[in-house]
């Protein structure tokens, strides 16, 4: 779920007004009355269904609760909240008077059919990477949807920020529209992953950290970021997780949000996985995977894992018999029965939170996140969930917790200020 | 009789034997019908209303029936709460009465005046019922053999009954034809009762034998019916908002203005108590319990009044020795003579002198507790699980403002006792509420809520001296003890005047007067009155001697390596069995020296003496048990391992030997000794807690911390082969656990810790100031 | 209307889904064999299993099982005859019974991840799961029973 960022436009008062003013202004392209659903194939609309499964669309054009691609989905932005638009074919509220030009303009420039400009919290910076063809297809798959009248809400924003036309001074120092281009050095499924995790599934706008102005640094990429709330763990080499992210790991995590040696998709992930690239087919998933194995590099550390797992199992065998470490206690009892492994490697249905990333990560949020909050049965592994300890602990107890894992399954230096990052963290909510 | 016994029947609910024992006034009341109305529980088929009996009935007595298919029904009146009381019980009646046990079932009745004292604790269960129960059982068989033989066309003397069937030659007659078709109208006066013949021992056939107990199976299946299961229909649930202090608070003002947000709140009620039980309570309602425990967080209330909001657990504990400190406080027990123990200590060749402690511990029975309450033509229906019904329903009486007669207390099943449900404090609320709003309600404590108002363990302070004379000779021995006490705050009817004329707990002072030939002995027993007025002091199993025998134990032990004895034979040395230790019928025969020998027996089980690795220690502990009068005698070696730098204490093994007389149910007897040894372990190391601005500190799981099953030791128990009269087990091997723990710390690492529960923290302490 | 299949049965609950799953069981579908002790995840009394796997039911909210498949005491097995009740029978491992329902659900998740569990398998997965009769003793002899039984089973298959 991608509802990030803003950008600081207070900032663009340093630009010139009038090259700025120039810019400012798009064209409107003419409304359409809608087409009729059965003028696209099949086929196409079927191909655009895994498109828009892959891109991620339902998940922030959709309410909760709400009607699919309806919109309406408040996003808390430090600049202030906005609220994602109806994409079904309402020709008044959503897209139906938008024709495939206007449909193409939007996804490649950050353009609307009206010719304002779109928060750059839609992701264009990288389905302007997006082929025609997708394009048309993903077209005949919105342009089918069952058309929903839901006016689009008002984002909160503060003047100056909320002038849509202010954006065009962030698309021109940030933006660079361009179709994908495929890397000659390597193969073809790489360069369909890269295609995939660029263009569509745009991963760095999560992964990737974000200058001042809300763009991506591009030197950079995958490092890392602050989300929603939650951390996304940097795909980089720079990742903490004691065991490499090899080929075999990423494949199952990202195909069932489920990896034996890194945990589950959960929070904004568990739908970038579920909704999405479960849903690709098996050779996009695995060239998906063939990209973002090259920006980790865990293939050539896969060595790094049969230690790292024999580290982990002996850790799970910590405060167990006589102790009286109360924090041990706290944490056996809260989370043995079900995160405790034996044997010669960990039970995938068992987290082992000595490999999880949340307990290496440089911040403790996403653990806390969890603890708090748990996992649902539609998120992580399906069908399985894990309970919020946030309804029962205090700040106290679940800071104990998360200092015990730090302390005792990584050599990392702990975290500071625990109870009171749990205590904010609490203040969010749980949130969508 | 036991001190206790007497106080129960001088007390305001005499237990005489006419309540025992109710034989049948006419032919006709003999086919009656099965008590009417009372809805009791078979918790072999929960939730399903008693089986109704078959054809006539043969009811001799009010403990028993027997229909015209043979179903032997047991009525017990005591509470099932994990020692398969019911099951034990019915043994006894059913070997006397030589039923067959697949034709046996228990009920567990409700309230009723009929029944006498209902009350379950101080494992008193088996001693008590043992005699009564054997008797009615005799009277059955009597009658039945009697009417049997009579169909048969034979004399009495020439049938025997065996597995439900009168048998004469080779012929025989089953219970149920003879309920059909004979003529039962014999009749027994309490003096008859009192002289029928009970089976010598040898002819038992159901006790001692190994018997699946017949709660269990439905405790596998989840429909074990507990209080907290009840329900009726209309009704609301109710979380209480409890006010800052047990006693005095008032309530000035009800805000539930956010409360009102939450769906299916009703409203919130401060609660008016004429029995003062629940002062400034306010009952939150709403149509379910998650609701009503939301609104409750949201609700505010502001009480005025409520002394001791800042009383501590070092204010009482300093209260405690200050009050030792004054000689002239307190009520002494009565210990046979005693001697002049001043003039002992004057002449002494030395002293010995050292204070105990033990922290505040809580029940945390694992069921919260709770009651649904609500008036039913005419009579006023409390279900809930209960310890001592008897002592409740006056307080009930008061509350609602109605005979006692016209409230009954249904039975269920409860989800852990271990002394909390003694105190019946909390049907009180539940009934006023459902009062107020003139429907059902259900209340439910939340876990916080039940440890901040637990009646729960006082902490204690006790102060042990000893005087020595030649060659280490014991000449006498002095033993304060102050603590909150529960009998005083919540039955002072109960409590025995001390050999100075004034009334003491016998529940917080049991086991100082031990066994031990020790020359003059005094024992003092102060009530701590700082404690009383702060919180609501419980009983909490094994009582006193949870803490006295902390104390007792500690001391002997001190006192043997101050003498330098070994602690086995120096405690056999003085277990003696002369004079007032000599012991006698009907429970305590053969007295200290059954005492010595569990402790020699032990200490040989667990090879006491042998080598041990370095920082390992063995410590041995016994107790008597509950009190003098009903003594199971027990003794443990604990082997421990210290570790010097973490100061934490493993216990590696724990070796109990048990005499309790006769073993009615030897599993279930195993059973409560293993549970009890691991409270008394739990008490020892892992759990306890403070009492802190006129509340416990420590309210659920995350900070207070009982023994776990990672923490479980391996565990031996022998069980002395005995004939004498059962008596007690469900707490006596509770008290002997922390001495032994205590001592062995001392064998393996020379320091000795004398507050419970011990923390690596005390360990480490005490081993730095010895190094 | 939040819908979800207990013990096979689909139902449809309406409760804000924020209500513990716990109170669901018992009071609105009425399988009150599932108990509550501490309400904050620490003594196991509210295990169910969703999705196979032992969850403590008074700290998951209604909402995080939306679709998911619940298993309580009562659907364990339809007769009651899981090996582990049966070795809990044959054990005689509960007291006051109040703990065992859960204790029962962990220990039939745990054979499902341990099927020959260690003494300290056992600890750990079971620690969660508070007795106050402290019945640990027979709890761990049961469990060991009750995983012979089971691989008996699997052998004969
Ligand atoms: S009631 Fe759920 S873990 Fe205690
Ligand atoms: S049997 Fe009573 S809590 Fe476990």
């Amino acid at each position: 779920m991608l509802k990030r960022t803003l950008i600081a436009l207070a900032a663009l008062a340093a630009l010139g007004v009038v090259a700025f003013g120039a810019l400012a202004w798009r064209a409107p392209i003419a409304p359409i009355t809608p087409p009729a659903a059965s003028s696209f194939a099949p086929a196409l609309v079927a191909q655009g269904e895994t498109l828009a499964a892959a891109g991620n669309c339902a998940t922030c054009h959709t309410r909760r609760d709400g009607a699919p691609f309806a919109g309406g989905l408040a996003m808390q932005t430090s600049f202030g909240t906005i609220y994602s638009t109806n994409i079904t074919p309402d020709p008044e509220t959503g897209i139906g008077a938008w024709s495939e030009d206007a449909f193409r303009r939007a996804l490649h420039e950050g353009v609307a059919r009206d010719g304002g400009h779109l928060f750059p919290a839609f992701p264009y910076d990288h389905f302007t990477k997006l082929s025609d063809t997708d394009v048309h297809a993903l077209y005949a798959y919105l342009m089918t949807r069952p058309p929903v009248h839901a006016p689009a809400k008002a984002s909160k924003l503060p003047f100056p920020l909320n002038l849509r036309a202010l954006q065009a001074g962030w698309k021109l120092l940030f933006f660079r529209p361009g179709r994908f281009q495929p890397s000659p050095a390597h193969d073809q499924q790489w360069n369909r992953g890269a295609y995939l995790a660029e263009a569509l599934g745009h991963c760095g706008a999560c992964h990737t950290p974000r200058n001042a102005l809300g763009a991506e640094k591009r030197n950079q990429a995958y490092a890392g970021a602050p989300i929603d709330n939650w951390t996304a763990p940097p795909l980089t080499a720079a990742n903490p997780s004691p065991a490499p992210w090899t080929t075999p790991e990423l494949l199952a995590y990202l195909g069932s949000g489920v990896s034996p040696l890194h945990g589950v998709a959960a929070g904004p992930m568990a739908p970038v996985v579920h909704a999405g690239l479960a849903k690709l087919p098996e050779a996009d998933l695995r060239a998906v995977v063939a990209y973002i194995e090259t920006v980790g590099g865990g293939d050539a550390r896969a060595a790094a894992t049969a230690p790292a797992v024999s580290r982990a199992l002996a850790a799970d065998r910590l405060g167990l018999g006589a102790t009286y470490d109360a924090d041990a206690r706290l944490y056996t009892a809260a989370c043995a029965s079900c995160h405790y492994n034996a044997g010669a490697a960990p039970n995938a249905a068992r987290p082992d939170l000595a490999l999880n990333s949340a307990v290496s990560l440089p911040d403790p949020t996403n653990l806390i996140r969890v603890t708090l909050y748990g996992v649902g049965a539609n998120e992580g592994a399906p069908g399985i969930v894990m309970p919020g300890f946030g309804a029962g602990f205090s700040d106290a107890d679940v800071a104990r917790i998360a200092a015990y894992l730090r302390r005792t399954r990584t050599s990392l230096p702990p975290w500071s200020n625990l109870e009171q990052k749990v205590a904010a963290i609490r203040a969010q909510g749980r949130g969508e | 009789m036991s001190r206790l016994q007497r106080a129960i029947e001088t007390g305001a609910h005499p237990l005489s034997r006419r309540n025992f024992l109710v034989v049948a006034a006419s032919g006709g009341a003999a086919f009656g019908f099965a008590a009417l109305g009372l809805a009791a529980i078979d918790p072999a088929k929960p939730g399903a209303p008693a089986t109704p009996a078959a054809g006539p009935l043969f009811e001799p007595t009010i403990w028993f029936e027997i229909d015209a298919v043979g179903l032997v029904t047991v009525n017990i009146i005591r509470a099932e709460m994990g020692q398969h009381v019911g099951t034990a019980l019915a043994r006894i009646l059913a070997d006397e009465l030589e039923a067959d046990w697949s034709q046996v079932r228990i009920v567990h009745v409700d309230t009723d005046a009929k029944w006498g004292l209902m009350v379950t604790g101080g494992s008193w269960s088996v001693w008590q019922t043992f005699p009564i129960f054997s008797r009615a059982g005799a009277a059955g068989r009597l009658a039945l053999i009697e009417a049997g033989a009579k169909l048969m066309g034979v004399t009495p003397s020439a049938c025997i009954a065996r597995d439900g069937k009168v048998i004469s030659g080779g012929r025989s007659i089953s219970f149920a034809e003879i309920v059909r078709r004979g003529d039962l109208s014999r009749r027994y006066t309490p003096d008859e009762m009192d002289k029928l013949p009970i089976k010598p021992v040898n002819e038992r056939r159901l006790i001692g034998r190994p018997t699946p107990a017949i709660d269990i199976p439905a405790k596998t299946n989840g429909s074990a019916v507990y209080g907290i299961d009840a329900k009726v229909a209309g009704m609301v649930y109710a979380r209480p908002k409890l006010p800052p202090t047990r006693y005095g608070a008032k309530v000035a003002s009800i805000d539930d203005g956010a409360a009102k947000g939450v769906k299916g709140y009703l409203r919130s009620i401060a609660l008016d108590d004429p029995s003062q039980t629940v002062p400034g309570w306010v009952m939150v309602i709403a149509e379910t319990y998650p609701a009503a425990v939301r609104a409750a967080d949201l609700v505010k209330v502001e009480w005025s009044g409520g002394d001791g909001a800042k009383v501590s657990e070092k204010d009482i504990q300093d209260h405690a020795a200050s009050l030792i400190a004054d000689a002239g406080a307190g009520s002494l027990l009565d210990t046979g003579g005693g001697g002049d123990v001043d003039a002992a200590f004057r002449s002494a060749r030395s002293t010995i002198e050292a204070t105990y402690t033990t922290a505040s511990a809580l029940h945390f029975q694992l069921e919260p507790v709770n009651a649904l309450a609500f008036e039913k033509d005419g009579v006023f229906e409390i279900h809930t699980g209960n310890q001592w019904q008897s002592l409740i329903l006056p307080t009930l009486a008061t509350a609602l403002d109605r005979p006692v007669t016209s409230i009954v207390m249904r039975t269920y099943l409860i989800g852990g006792g271990f002394g909390r449900r003694l105190n019946g404090d909390y049907a009180v609320p539940a009934a006023l509420a459902a009062k107020a709003l003139g429907r059902p309600v259900k209340m439910i404590l939340t876990r916080a809520d039940d440890a901040r108002f637990d009646s729960f363990r006082s902490p204690s302070v006790q102060k042990l001296r000893m005087a020595l004379g030649d060659n280490g000779r014991v000449l006498a021995m002095d033993h304060a003890a102050a603590a909150g006490w529960p009998t005083q705050v919540m039955a002072p009817a109960f409590m025995p005047k001390g050999a100075n004329g004034r009334p003491y707990d016998p529940f917080a002072i049991a086991g100082a007067d031990h066994w031990y030939e020790v020359g003059a002995q005094r024992v003092r027993a102060i009530s701590n009155d700082l404690a009383n007025s702060s919180f609501r002091p419980g009983w909490l199993r094994s009582v006193g001697p949870g803490w006295t025998n902390w104390a007792v134990e500690s001391f002997i032990d001190e006192a043997a390596h101050a003498t330098g004895a070994d602690p086995v034979a120096f405690r056999v040395a003085h277990l003696t069995g002369k004079g007032r230790d000599a012991g006698g019928p009907p429970s305590a025969v053969g007295g200290a020296l059954r005492q010595a020998a569990v402790v020699k027996r032990a200490a040989a089980r667990a090879g006491w003496g042998q080598p041990l690795p370095r920082g390992v220690g063995r410590g041995v502990a016994t107790s008597f048990g509950q009190e003098r009068d009903m003594p199971t005698w027990v003794a443990c070696v604990a082997q421990v391992r210290v570790d010097r730098s973490s100061g934490e204490v493993a216990v590696e093994k724990l070796t109990l030997v048990v005499d309790a007389g006769t073993i009615v149910d030897p599993d279930g007897a195993r059973a409560q000794v293993e549970g009890a040894a691991m409270w008394g372990l739990s008490l020892a190391l892992h759990e306890g807690t403070e009492f802190a601005n006129g509340q416990v500190r420590d309210t659920n799981l995350d900070t207070y911390t009982p023994l776990r099953i990672a923490d479980t030791p391996e565990i031996d128990i022998e069980f002395v082969d005995s004939a004498e009269p059962p008596v007690g087990l469900g707490e006596p091997a509770t008290t002997v656990v922390a001495p032994a723990i205590g001592n062995a710390i001392f064998a393996a690492a020379n320091v000795r810790l004398r507050h419970i529960p011990i923390r690596p923290d005390d360990v480490r302490t005490a081993l730095s100031a010895t190094s | 209307m939040i819908s979800l299949r207990i013990n096979g049965r689909s139902v449809a609950v309406d409760a804000d889904e924020d209500t513990p799953l716990l109170w669901v069981v018992r009071d609105e579908i009425g399988l009150t064999g599932t108990k509550f002790g501490c309400g904050i995840g620490m003594c196991g009394a509210c295990t169910v299993h969703v999705g196979g796997r032992a969850t403590r039911s008074c700290i998951t909210p209604l909402g995080a099982v939306a679709g998911a498949d619940v298993t309580t005491i009562e659907g364990l097995d339809p007769a009651g005859q899981h090996p582990v009740q049966k070795a809990w029978i044959s054990l005689q491992v509960p007291q006051c019974g109040y703990c065992q329902s859960g204790q029962i659900m962990q220990a039939a998740a745990l054979l499902k991840d341990f099927p020959d569990p260690s003494d300290q398998d056992i600890d750990a997965v079971m620690t969660g799961n508070l007795c106050r009769c402290m019945t640990y003793v027979r709890i761990r002899a049961a469990i060991k029973q009750a995983a012979a039984e089971l691989k008996g089973a699997a052998g004969r298959e």
